[in-house]
């Protein structure tokens, strides 16, 4: 097992305090921010991020230089904007790197704005992250004393300013466009795109979002090359990755692997495997929107498009593993009613579709279930799905779309007379 | 922004089959309606952009794996899209299948029934059936959003045509959506009542009867109903505008969604709401002769003939100088010409429709509404179109907002515009903010001469640098333009309102007619008026009700309003507009044109016929007007020492006339106020509510005025309502400045 565990990120967590500034330093922290500043020009920096061929970790897995790419030459203001609203259930990562090792995301931000040409980056925080937002204002003020972030940096005559935010509780958050609107000011809510984010994002201006994740990889990159990231993982799906695992396993919590483990090597070389005695039933391998994958998944690489190809996605990389105690028909509803629940309720179908699902599966788990919901459920889902502004529409279906071709009679068992009207209590 | 042509140059796409070809950047679903294949929308708006909510506007296009929302799909060129196949209609099905799951089944009752488009819709794709089981959520059904609005929740299908409208268009931000996913609501962003002077629109702009008018809730339905189309007459804009009728009731009034030119499709609320008067019971329904000082109902052809020789003997004993008329602005064109040329027949030149504050009322141009929107540079002088044009003042809006012109507000006003304006107060200001560039200019004015503004506007009169310079003047009649160019304005000699007013109070006048005019309520010297009312032997009104002026007349004569006659009005651009009667006239009502014409005959005089009369209104309200002589009214700017210094203002809510005469819309008349700068609130310790008096040089006292609080009020001034009937203003005379006194509390 100890060959499986790569640390980058998550090297010295548990051992060194990081969020001292003076013990980062001491890892080699802040070099690579110098000399992107003194020694490299945005270019060279946006080439070598190019060449690893990092994809994005907060979810989509859209290739990180690519995104940057696509901002006009405009002239006008460029913002690096560093989406730590990690809210997709099951997911942790982000939360942990935040309350460890801010300082890392700092120099990662730092990096990474200064490869777009943008000078003032901003850290959006999930509202929740009380402990991480407290880590990270400490370390900004740190970085900004020690004369990493302000004016003239390193003496370059350049100066980079990072504003935190703290968002206020609202899944739909981190979802970049969402995220953009409520950095503003604005009710939390995702915008139409086009203009997607890289033409018209924050304040309307050109506007690169990136993970926290993604960009706290930048600083290793640099000071280990494209090539060592490149090389580590599968090809189109290079690097290394923090995986969230939860459910019933003996040893939940976050790995850090190199892209291409196996999805059992992960639940039971990494997370310890199931409780004694159980059975595995599925794992969602990518964060609540992701489908449930199920036993002939196990030996799947866990790369971005092996589990795509699985029939889920990795998604943020958060694993949940479900044993044979699981009753899917309440974590289904779990899921649905987290979805409905945080829908922002301007498109029609996740607005009322999920909002259907929710009460649908509500009425089955009361007893009141009538034979003809799981046709109704699962037609519901799908045709839901692909027709909303956001992401959190087709969240939706996956999960409850697996398990219930999967485990039916589940749900079956909790529709106990057919054709029964169903009465409300 | 129906279709914004980003670049030049067509793109060529295939929608259904048909090969189309439409500027680049057309969005599908503008592409699709050249080709008359309507592709269904909620959200989506050509005035308000698309916003990409609703998704029922689905299509499919060849090499896409998803489905498409055209209300924000570009055209490109060699697309393939399909409006209507298996797949689209599935999607729309399923979008519709969503709506309907909590919309509730109240189409019966629901003042949307029958022009509604989830009503339509849903019988092209809907199913007959909902498969959900679950009762429908439950919401409030008549939320009252404010004095003119109710919202319905659950009918409301959150498309937030409403709250785009009040984003985009009239930038109030009053609107916003409350809760989230299934809970999502409509609702005003403070908590406040939703107030605005454009709340109206959202009622047309909502797809499904979630928002109601108060004034049309469960009244009609509109199939029932009988539509015209005319020109609304209660400002000079002249929006276009349907009018529902039904069994000779007006029922409510609706924008035409084609009027680019004058409303944008949009209707104030004063040109929406102020319809009730006409059916009103206090109309006066018989000429009213005033013997011993009691009105006595007389017979039209008698009165007819009194007026007659009332003039006929003040000819006879001193000459045409004895005979004046006043008003005119709220006429038609057909009204005011024969008016004028009956009376200059006669030899009468004492003719003048101002009754107000302004002097000028049309500017030397003919700039219209749509060219407001191309100025670089918009100034605003005297009170602005927010209080005297509002439909213009979104043009103002939209040209801040969308095109980046700059607002400039010069003196006393703002423009309050709900955009950024920089609000000079010098010359030298002004000139700055002119700049070196002012590019397109737009200088907009309210045809009020006030002291120093010559020396104040001196940096407008000659703006070489400038691209174009448009000058457009805000008459305060509606047909102010019209009335000015066919005739009813003093020439040759002949008196102004003022000099007749003086002319009358001294005994030199015998016959003032006063046509659809109350100069009580509105001529800024109210004793002035009071007396030459009382000094003049023969006062003859024309109005459809007794206002205080008509209290003061002699003969009093009932006529139509703008709906029930037809003819044409000139807008403040200069342009002959259409007015269709919708309603029948009430018994023994005439409209003014008929008694002037009666009147002419008992005269003796022969006016001109139709076809005649409608080529001289063509061609005179293209005439640029002769200079005007000395003003009337000269707006005085500088203060008694320890007083304050009045600004009037207005707001189109205001008068003594038509919105009286509506207990339907009280809440929306303007109360009396008076606004005050911080500063001045401090010093006098006032806040905000409290209640003063107004006390006047002479003592007169303007009772009862609620104190606001304003930094746009200048330090030193009070900004006080000009048209209140319980207030008025022009009870203070010419005077400039006032005291504020604590009113009396009553025990």
């Amino acid at each position: 097992m100890p060959d499986l565990i790569t640390p980058v990120l998550t090297k010295g967590i548990g051992e060194l305090d990081l969020r001292d500034i003076a013990v980062y330093r001491a890892q080699g922290g802040y070099e690579q921010w110098r000399r992107a500043v003194t020694a490299l020009a945005p270019q060279d920096v946006a080439a070598i991020c190019n060449g690893s061929n990092l994809r994005g970790r907060g979810g989509a897995g859209f290739p990180t230089g690519r995104k940057w790419s696509f901002l006009p030459n405009n002239g006008r203001p460029r913002y690096m904007v560093c989406n730590c609203d990690e809210a997709e259930p099951g997911t942790f990562k982000d939360r942990m790197l935040l309350e460890e090792t801010p300082h890392q995301i700092i120099e990662g931000i730092l990096i990474g704005a200064y490869a777009i040409g943008c000078t003032h980056a901003y850290i959006y925080i999930r509202g929740e992250f009380k402990r991480g937002y407290q880590a990270m204002r400490d370390a900004v003020a740190q970085a900004r004393a020690a004369g990493f972030i302000g004016g003239d940096v390193f003496g370059s005559g350049k100066s980079f300013e990072l504003t935190i935010h703290r968002g206020a509780g609202a899944y739909i958050c981190g979802e970049e466009t969402g995220l953009l609107n409520s950095l503003e000011g604005k009710r939390g809510e995702p915008r139409l795109k086009p203009p997607f984010p890289a033409i018209k994002g924050l304040y309307g201006e050109p506007t690169v979002v990136n993970n926290v994740e993604t960009l706290a990889y930048l600083p290793y990159i640099m000071r280990n090359g494209a090539e060592w990231f490149a090389k580590a993982g599968p090809e189109r799906s290079p690097g290394f990755k923090v995986v969230s695992i939860s459910g019933h396993v003996r040893k939940p919590g976050n790995y850090e692997v190199a892209l291409g483990t196996t999805i059992r090597q992960l639940i039971y070389d990494c997370a310890g495997g199931l409780r004694p005695g159980r059975t595995f039933m599925g794992v969602q391998p990518g964060g609540g929107s992701s489908a449930c994958l199920f036993e002939e998944h196990l030996d799947v690489s866990y790369d971005f498009d092996s589990v795509v190809k699985a029939g889920s996605m990795l998604g943020s990389g958060a694993m949940v593993v479900f044993d044979d105690t699981t009753d899917f028909v309440k974590a289904a509803y779990a899921l649905i009613r987290f979805f409905s629940h945080e829908s922002c309720g301007q498109c029609t179908p996740c607005r009322e579709g999920g909002h259907w699902l929710q009460r649908t599966l509500e009425r089955i788990l009361d007893g009141r279930g009538v034979d003809s919901d799981i046709d109704v459920i699962a037609s519901a889902a799908h045709q839901l799905t692909g027709l909303n502004l956001c992401a959190l529409g087709d969240s939706i279906e996956p999960f409850l779309a697996s398990v219930i071709t999967r485990y039916e009679s589940q749900f079956r068992a909790y529709i106990k007379s057919n054709d029964a009207v169903p009465v409300a209590p | 922004m129906s279709v914004t042509v980003a670049q030049a140059g067509l793109v060529t796409l295939s929608i259904d089959g048909v090969e189309v070809r439409v500027p680049k950047g057309t969005l599908l679903v503008e592409a699709a309606k050249t080709i008359h294949t309507d592709i269904p929308v909620y959200c989506y708006h050509e005035k308000l952009g698309p916003a990409g909510l609703c998704r029922i506007c689905l299509v499919e296009i060849e090499g896409m794996p998803k489905l498409q929302i055209a209300c924000n799909t570009e055209v490109a060129d060699g697309m393939k899209v399909h409006t209507r196949n298996a797949r689209v209609d599935d999607g729309r099905r399923a979008i519709l299948e969503f709506f309907l799951l909590n919309h509730p089944l109240d189409c019966p009752i629901c003042d949307k029934g029958g022009e509604c488009d989830l009503q339509d819709y849903a019988m092209a794709w809907g199913q007959g059936a909902s498969r959900m089981l679950e009762p429908k959520m439950p919401k409030p059904k008549a939320v009252d959003l404010g004095p003119t609005i109710v919202l319905d929740e659950e009918r409301c299908i959150v498309c937030q045509r409403c709250v785009r409208f009040d984003q985009i268009i009239t930038r109030e931000d009053s609107l916003r959506t409350d809760d989230r996913g299934a809970h999502t609501i409509i609702a005003t962003a403070t908590g406040k009542p939703y107030v605005s002077d454009f709340t109206g629109n959202v009622t047309e702009l909502c797809p499904v009867g979630a928002l109601t008018s108060k004034t049309y809730r469960f009244r009609s339905r509109p199939w029932d109903n009988h539509r015209t189309t005319t020109s609304c007459t209660q400002c000079s804009v002249g929006c276009q505008m349907h009018v529902d009728e039904r069994d000779n009731t007006l029922l409510r009034t609706m924008s035409v969604a084609e009027d680019d030119a004058l409303s944008d499709a949009w209707l104030c609320d004063r040109g929406r709401y102020n319809i009730g008067f006409v059916g009103d019971e206090r109309r006066i329904a018989s000429p009213l002769l005033k013997v011993d000082g009691a009105w006595n109902q007389i017979a039209r052809e008698d009165a007819i003939a009194l007026w007659a020789s009332k003039i006929t003997e003040a000819l006879a004993q001193g000459g045409p100088a004895r005979v004046g008329v006043i008003g005119g602005g709220r006429l038609l064109n057909e009204e005011i010409l024969l008016a004028a040329q009956l009376h200059r027949a006669l030899g009468i030149e004492n003719l003048d429709h101002r009754v107000g504050m302004q002097t000028i009322v049309h500017h030397d141009g003919f700039a219209n509404h749509v060219d407001l929107e191309g100025a670089n540079t918009i100034v605003t002088l005297g009170r602005p179109p927010s209080q005297l044009a509002p439909i213009l003042d979104l043009r103002i809006r939209k040209a801040v907002s969308r095109n980046g012109a700059r607002l400039i507000s010069v003196g006393d006003y703002y423009a309050g515009s709900f955009v950024p304006e920089t609000h000079v107060t010098t010359a030298e200001q002004l000139k700055a903010a002119l700049g070196e560039q002012p590019g397109r200019v737009a200088i907009i004015w309210d045809g009020v001469f006030f002291e120093g503004g010559p020396e104040l506007t001196a940096p407008m009169h000659d703006l070489p640098q400038a691209e174009r310079v448009d000058r457009y003047v805000l008459p305060e009649s509606p047909n102010g333009r019209g009335a000015d160019a066919l005739g009813l304005r003093p020439r040759d000699g002949g008196l102004d309102t003022r000099g007749m007013l003086a002319a009358a109070r001294d005994g030199e006048l015998s016959v003032l007619a006063i046509l659809g005019a109350d100069p009580m309520l509105r001529f800024p010297d109210r004793a002035l008026v009071e007396a030459a009312l009382r000094n003049v032997p023969f006062v003859v009104v024309t109005d459809l009700f007794l206002t205080e002026t008509a209290e003061f007349a002699n003969l009093v004569l009932p006529v139509c309003s703008a709906f029930e006659k037809t003819g044409t009005t000139t807008d403040l651009a200069g342009d002959v507009l259409p007015v269709v009667g919708a309603v029948r006239v009430p018994e023994g009502v005439v409209a003014d044109g008929d008694l002037i014409v009666e009147l002419a005959e008992r005269l003796g005089v022969a006016l001109p016929l139709p076809e005649a009369m409608q080529e001289q209104i063509l061609r005179l309200v293209r005439t640029l007007p002769a200079p005007p002589g000395a003003p009337p009214y000269l707006r005085k700017t500088a203060a008694v020492p320890g007083a304050l210094r009045v600004v009037p203002e207005t707001t189109i809510f205001t008068g003594g006339g038509t919105l009286a005469f509506d207990p339907r819309i009280a809440e929306l008349r303007t109360g009396a106020r008076a606004t005050i700068h911080p500063d001045d609130a401090r010093s006098l310790q006032l806040s905000d509510g409290d209640r003063v008096d107004a006390v006047g040089a002479h003592g007169t006292r303007l009772r009862d005025l609620a104190v606001r609080i304003d930094p746009r009020v200048a330090a030193g001034a009070v900004a006080l309502v000009d048209g209140i009937v319980a207030a008025p203003l022009n009870a203070l005379g010419d005077a400039a400045s006032v005291t504020l006194e604590k009113a009396a509390v009553l025990a």
